[in-house]
């Protein structure tokens, strides 16, 4: 079903081919291909396949909350999204399938002055299924350009919990690096298994064009944190009730509220904050409520070194 | 140049004060307004501008769809425009306003102009998809004659005031004010449409998340004059 995202409106601009190697050329064109299964009281990584840039190593099973967890942290041998690269992610999780998937480090789309970067992500959870996609924050460099798409497909008794950080760039690098992208465009639709629509959510940032800081957009702050939860109705409104209340802080600064899903899909929760760390805690602090209402069990604490 | 009796149609039916109900929506300006966002003019300009951009980008591609599927009386294609109008409302409160906008505009239509694409739109039996209000505008001009700029405009000048005229009861801003602010936002109507016109469904979009909060917020205002 992989189509190409080459010839998204938004990309128009920016079809010259970098100096180095082409865009698509061997080497540029990443993939990975997850399938977990269930196996007893745990659920194993049966299905691996990867190409570079992206890399998987193996399953590791270091949630002491839930020993049955298969983590799996993607890699990228390449420090980045670079001009000219096309990955694509294709995760697969079996019937009562759990899983956790995170990233090596933040996601570091560079510095680009030909052509752009693209993402496909297909996610398809079977009965029951539950999966965690918690990366880290993604870095957009100066006048980099980047388009990503993912499709989730999924029936109502599974579970998905998808989290995004979005940073304005290299805030603390030179004299900072805020909103100095060229392009930043994700679409994330989500569907039931026969097809049917539950949600899309899109938006393209471009803010040469349009600038961002500016009210109703990113107001005075700079990260945003997205997190979509998308469960059963009742197990959505259990995690609403704890976390529904809307938090409007000055000090810190930082902004955040639930809203419910169209089509009864879930739950999202959007937060806004002026450095990494408070968004980051506030998204896990809803992840915590949500894995705990959806599986019975806590998040362990964060390593100390991430 | 449209008739006279085209104009007066753009004018009736894009008037602020037909009845759809946008009286009792302030799109976010409410709670940008009680946490001190929105505090003056120039401030509550700039909301504007954002909203005209984001009617545009988004709800605008779907006026454009709704009247060219109007015009070719393509009811699957103003379908297909209603469901993704509505799949594209992640926020709760938005949805609803686009729902019962919608839906009051197809009934003011069935009232005043009677029989048209909208009411058989509106009376689909086992009507999974909602009516909403940009495909909803844009099929009811096309039925009129009004050409899909007109429509276009219409569709900008609704969002610009419905928080304008929520402004007046929510800030110490007067209605020349008001106007002068609308005279300002209007007149970036005609980039706005050259931006999307060629834009697909698949292509509306619209970055807001400071908005989105607001609005996911108000849901828990204890005191609200407004349902957005």
């Amino acid at each position: 079903m992989t189509v190409s995202l080459d010839l998204v409106r938004e990309l128009a601009p920016y079809q010259d081919q970098p100096a180095q190697l082409p865009a698509a050329a061997n080497g540029k064109v990443g993939m990975l291909r997850l399938g977990f299964e269930r196996r007893g009281d745990r659920t194993i990584l049966r299905d691996l396949y990867r190409q570079s840039p992206l890399l998987v190593q193996r399953a590791l099973y270091w949630d002491e909350e839930m020993p049955g967890l298969p983590c799996v942290m993607i890699l990228t041998t390449s420090g980045g999204v670079l001009q000219g690269d096309r990955l694509s992610m294709d995760v697969d999780l079996g019937p009562e399938a759990q899983a956790h998937l995170v990233t090596q480090s933040a996601t570091k789309i560079q510095e680009m002055d030909a052509n752009y970067g693209t993402q496909q992500q297909n996610i398809t959870l079977a009965d029951d299924a539950y999966l965690e996609f918690l990366p880290e924050p993604v870095i957009p460099f100066r006048r980099s350009r980047f388009v990503s798409h993912t499709r989730v497909r999924l029936p109502t008794s599974a579970t998905l919990l998808y989290a995004e950080v979005l940073q304005p760039g290299r805030k603390y690098y030179r004299d900072g690096e805020l909103f100095a992208y060229d392009l930043f465009s994700s679409q994330l639709r989500a569907e039931r298994p026969d097809g049917r629509g539950l949600f899309v959510e899109k938006f393209v940032i471009s803010p040469g064009q349009f600038p961002v800081d500016r009210i109703a957009m990113m107001d005075r702050f700079h990260v945003f944190g997205n997190v979509m939860l998308l469960t059963d109705t009742d197990r959505a409104a259990r995690v609403y009730e704890r976390t529904a209340t809307p938090v409007w802080d000055e000090q810190t600064p930082l902004a955040s509220a639930v809203s419910r899903l169209p089509n009864d899909a879930g739950l999202v929760f959007k937060v806004l904050g002026q450095e990494t760390e408070p968004v980051r805690a506030a998204v896990r602090a809803f992840c915590t409520a949500a894995r705990e209402e959806v599986v019975g069990c806590t998040f362990p604490p964060a390593f100390s070194w991430r | 140049m449209p008739s006279m009796a085209e104009a007066l149609r753009l004018l009736q039916f894009g008037d602020s004060v037909f009845p759809v109900g946008a009286f009792s929506f302030s799109n976010g300006l409410e709670m940008a307004v009680q946490h001190g966002t929105v505090h003056d003019r120039s401030s509550l300009q700039e909301y504007v501008r954002t909203i005209t951009r984001l009617a545009a980008t988004g709800d605008g591609v779907g006026v454009l769809v709704g009247h060219r599927g109007a015009a070719l009386g393509d009811l699957d294609q103003i379908r297909r425009a209603d469901e993704a109008v509505h799949l594209r409302k992640i926020n709760e409160e938005m949805r609803t306003m686009s729902v019962r906008m919608g839906r009051k505009l197809a009934e003011a239509a069935n009232r005043v102009i009677g029989e048209s694409l909208l009411k058989k739109r509106a009376s689909e039996s086992d009507n999974l998809v909602p009516v909403t209000y940009p495909v909803a505008l844009g099929v009811l001009f096309a039925e009129l004659g009004v050409d899909e700029q007109g429509a276009f405009a219409a569709h900008q000048y609704g969002a610009a005031s419905m928080v304008l005229s929520a402004a007046i009861r929510l800030l110490r801003v007067d209605h020349l004010d008001a106007q002068s602010i609308l005279f300002a936002v209007n007149e970036r109507v005609d980039d706005d449409y050259q931006d999307i016109r060629g834009a697909t469904l698949d292509d509306m979009q619209g970055f807001a998340p400071h908005l989105d909060i607001l609005a996911a917020a108000h849901q828990h205002a204890h005191v609200r004059m407004f349902m957005s």
